[in-house]
């Protein structure tokens, strides 16, 4: 059935900008940095996974929690050297990161060379099965159900857990939660680092399905960014519907064009939407 | 000043998600009056200018200029109907220089590309440098208006108002900050306006109030609590009350 | 401030004389080529100056009307070129190797080339002003508006590589004739090409500066400084950014139809991030509220990177440092190099006994972030 297929194309397709966009997103909905890094981010964490598969010899799946680890340092590095300088200055940040972004492209380039590199897929996961009476490599349900416990798990912290809590009172207000007592400085590195290990492990999880290369990083940070702009800031759900819905379209689209033009016609909706409803489809109304 | 209405508020409601910061608000302000709005923090009286000016939409009543309807223009329609806007918070464009603060303020031809053919330099100079000097700026010309003292800023904005030149003033605080002089010099400068313009003034100094005030409207919780004269305000029941353990607003 | 504007336009002058002085002192055909080519990229710094530096627009896509414009002079240099075809009609070769059997009608017009010329204004333009209209009608801000122009440009590269059939894909459109016109043959290797580019430059260079003169240039600077309190003077801000990208998009483009000239050819590396990047860079060090810092950062720069370019590790270690280099200016020199030489001057000559503020400040942008609702 032509149509399940192009469902579930649309809903793996989904899930992986769920996974890259899931970092994406805290970052700018907490501390309303954007992070023109994060595709170096994604990147870092594909290499990530080739060097230890080319190295260490490890799997892909024995190597995840590491290499979530490893983003997530560098995040909070990141952070507390340049970030934390910049955090009244929205569009310096932009400007900053893509630097940094820049820098660890190249540092890239130059210890790992220019060219493609491969991650293969874990043996147990590279057989097809039926799903909704389509075949699909098991990898992509893995991955599926990779966004939705890590998407559970982080609406899990954000608001079921104290240190949520805190977050989430120092995205309304910074100052007054700092009266409170709560260190914002400390919980900015933490989420950027959660971010940015959210982004390694997408990196490291799509990086079977792809080739590696340094430059593969700014196409998903402009994914990444359509689905936080379609959502809506400081909203999850919206993420996650959004992920759908451009995963949805990009695969119906892609079926009777192809990549670039389902990009094209993605943008071209989602430029159109602004103009109408700039807040996303998502957002909270509150006072300009 | 004569009776003819200027503007009306007509049951305006302003909601924020619940929130009624504004509640079934009727006022009317005649042309050339000069109107004081007061009354405790939060009662509604900045998001009534807000209102006004198009910052904030209504979400029922009818907000009009004469005949005009207000209600669904943008800010900067709503500005060239003839509405100025003081803010609470000081909003001078401070990488400017005080002259070209006032050039940017004299805004009578709005339009792109006719201001794109304009040379600054030669746009209605005199008129601005007197407003300068007006406000006691004319050696702060070419002063960025970053540099200026808050008192100073103050002064700059209601020069970029004059600039303006509104038939409708709305100001909101603007003697914060000042000092006993400055606030008297502003309030001579609002007696001079009024009749030729009309001022609808938010304050919380009382003592500059009773030297402007002709009519006050005290507004409480987002509603009209009580109008009339200063004499009136300080006797009404109501207003005492609201104004509890402060004795009223006799005390300035 | 009569004397400040004047020492500005005679500041700008001579730099501009200096520039079309260069083909008297330096003859090699190879240098007058790669300056040509720094110059072309100083123009397209300027064009960003004007969005960026003097009204606020941050816009990460500026190659987009660069690439557009390079490739509308691409086209019709193209198709003059007299070998081009191998089949039945007049075909750039790029399209007869994709099966490509007749000249598809947007080329058409291309023959001409006055049109040419005014598409690659006009197409920059119309691509810049659509887009704006879009995002400033909807009241955009600052910080998405540099992701979607950063958006829109990845998928405008992606768009002319994938439709190789008609835009030569990944390798562009290569093999151009000589620009003839007006009676000038303009080699990329001659000081012919040299003179028309210093020219152009001067001309954008100073028309970018009476705009910024006029009023509309100070209500642009007013909008960078706070937006919405211009609104509540009168002022369409939209339309004034509509118009600030458009002017940009023009100058642009301009750029861009020079940049084929010398270069030869076009690709999509003249739409692409690394070039867009590289312009805001070059504004960011030269100092992007200054069109003649921007120009000078470009060609100081570009300059350096091509003198270095000698080995492929050279030059991924160059862009690493001026990564870094970004990096650094952007935390401590917001101004850039100009805005650290105009504070200098300010301390050397202090007028009226206001001290001058140092190079760090910034501008009051507000998050992009919706704050909790107060009432008052």
């Amino acid at each position: 059935m032509e149509i399940m297929s192009l469902v579930v194309t649309g809903l793996s397709i989904a899930s992986i900008l769920l996974l890259v966009a899931l970092g994406l997103a805290i970052i700018y909905g907490v501390t309303g940095v954007i992070n023109l890094a994060h595709g170096e981010l994604v990147m870092i964490g594909a290499y990530c996974a080739w060097a230890m598969q080319s190295f260490f010899g490890l799997g892909l799946l024995a190597s995840l929690p590491l290499i979530f680890l490893a983003t997530a340092l560098l995040g909070w590095i990141i952070d507390r050297v340049v970030i934390r300088h910049l955090y009244d200055r929205p569009l310096d940040t932009i400007l900053a990161t893509w630097g940094i972004g820049v820098m660890a492209q190249q540092a890239v380039r130059l210890l790992a060379g220019g060219e493609l590199r491969y991650v293969e897929m874990p043996e147990a996961m590279n057989h097809p099965v039926s799903l909704l009476g389509v075949e699909i490599p098991i990898f992509r349900i893995f991955i599926l159900g990779l966004a939705v416990a890590l998407f559970a798990f982080t609406w899990y912290l954000i608001f079921r857990t104290t240190l949520g809590l805190k977050l989430r009172a120092i995205t309304q207000s910074r100052e007054i939660a700092s009266c409170f007592g709560v260190n914002s400085n400390r919980i900015y590195g933490l989420t950027f680092a959660y971010g940015a290990g959210l982004a390694g492990l997408a990196g490291a999880v799509v990086s079977p399905l792809k080739s590696v290369a340094p430059e593969m990083g700014t196409t998903y940070v402009v994914d990444a960014f359509m689905v936080v702009v379609l959502g809506g800031v400081e909203s999850l759900i919206g993420s996650v519907a959004s992920a759908f819905i451009i995963g949805q379209s990009s695969s119906a689209v892609a079926f009777y064009a192809n990549d670039t033009i389902a990009k094209a016609l993605v943008l071209l909706f989602i430029v159109i939407l602004i103009r109408f409803r700039p807040q996303g489809l998502f957002a909270a109304k509150v006072r300009s | 000043m004569n009776g003819a209405k200027h503007l009306t508020l007509d049951n305006v409601t302003v909601s924020f998600n619940g929130f009624l910061a504004v509640d079934n608000l009727s006022l009317t302000v005649g042309e050339g009056e000069l109107r004081c709005l007061i009354g405790p923090n939060g009662a509604g009286k900045t998001t009534t200018l807000d209102v006004i000016c198009g910052k904030t939409r209504a979400e029922s009543g009818e907000i009009k200029l004469g005949p005009t309807l207000l209600n669904d223009l943008e800010e900067h329609e709503i500005a060239r109907i003839g509405i100025g806007r003081k803010f609470q918070v000081p909003s001078v464009f401070r990488q400017l220089t005080v002259r070209e603060n006032l050039s940017v303020a004299h805004s009578r031809r709005p339009g792109v590309i006719r201001n794109a053919l304009q040379i600054r330099r030669g746009e209605a100079s005199e008129g601005l440098d007197k407003l300068a000097e007006l406000v006691g700026l004319e050696n702060q010309l070419e002063t960025m208006a970053g540099h200026l003292s808050h008192g100073q800023t103050q002064w700059l904005e209601i020069a970029l108002l004059l600039a303006q030149d509104p038939k409708l003033i709305l100001m909101d605080e603007p003697t914060a900050g000042m000092t006993v002089q400055e606030t008297h010099k502003t309030a001579q400068l609002f007696n001079r306006l009024k009749g030729n313009r009309t001022l609808i003034v938010v304050e919380h100094d009382m003592g500059f109030v009773k030297e402007i005030a002709e009519m006050i409207s005290v507004m409480h919780q987002g509603k009209l609590l009580a109008e009339g004269t200063v004499e009136e305000i300080e006797r009404h029941p109501a207003v005492r009350e609201a104004y509890l353990g402060s004795g009223g607003i006799s005390h300035a | 401030m009569r004397n400040r504007d004047l020492i500005q336009y005679l500041t700008y002058g001579g730099v501009c004389l200096i520039i079309l002085l260069l083909p008297v002192f330096v003859q090699d055909a190879f240098l007058l080529n790669k300056s040509a080519r720094y110059l072309v990229l100083g123009i397209l710094a300027v064009s960003l100056s004007l969005s960026w530096g003097y009204t606020g627009i941050l816009n990460l896509g500026q190659a987009t009307a660069f690439g557009l414009g390079s490739y509308c002079m691409a086209m019709a240099l193209k198709l003059r070129t007299i070998p081009i075809h191998t089949g039945a009609e007049g075909l750039p070769d790029f399209m007869v190797w994709n099966n490509v059997e007749k000249l598809p009608w947007f080329w058409e017009p291309f023959y001409s080339m006055p049109f040419a010329i005014v598409a690659g204004i006009a197409v920059p333009v119309l691509i810049a002003a659509g887009l704006g209209w879009f995002m400033f009608r909807g009241r955009v801000t600052g910080v998405y508006v540099a992701i979607i122009t950063l958006a829109f440009l990845v998928v405008v590269n992606l768009l002319f590589i994938d439709q190789q059939r008609f835009t030569g894909g990944f390798n562009g459109i290569t093999d151009l004739a000589q620009l003839d016109l007006l009676g000038f043959t303009f080699d990329a290797y001659g000081a012919s090409s040299y003179y028309l580019i210093a020219i152009c430059l001067t001309f954008c260079l100073f028309f970018a500066l009476l705009v910024t003169k006029s009023k509309a240039g100070l209500i642009l600077q007013a909008i960078r400084d706070h937006e919405n309190r211009v609104r509540y003077f009168g002022y369409d801000v939209a339309r004034y950014k509509i118009f600030a990208v458009s002017v940009s998009a023009a100058i642009a483009g301009v750029a861009g139809m020079l940049y084929t000239i010398v270069m030869e050819f076009a690709s999509p590396t003249f739409m692409g991030v690394q070039l867009s990047l590289s312009v805001v860079i070059w504004c960011a060090v030269g100092g992007r509220q200054s069109l003649l810092g921007s120009m000078l950062g470009a060609i100081l720069v570009a300059g350096m990177q091509g003198a270095l370019s000698e080995s492929e590790t050279f030059l991924d270690t160059w862009t690493l440092v001026m990564g870094l280099v970004f990096v650094l200016v952007v935390l401590f020199l917001p101004k850039g190099l100009a805005g650290a030489a105009e504070t200098l001057m300010g301390r050397l000559f202090r007028t009226s006994g206001h001290p001058s503020k140092t190079a760090a400040t910034t501008q009051g942008e507000a998050p992009a972030r919706p704050a909790a609702s107060r009432p008052t």
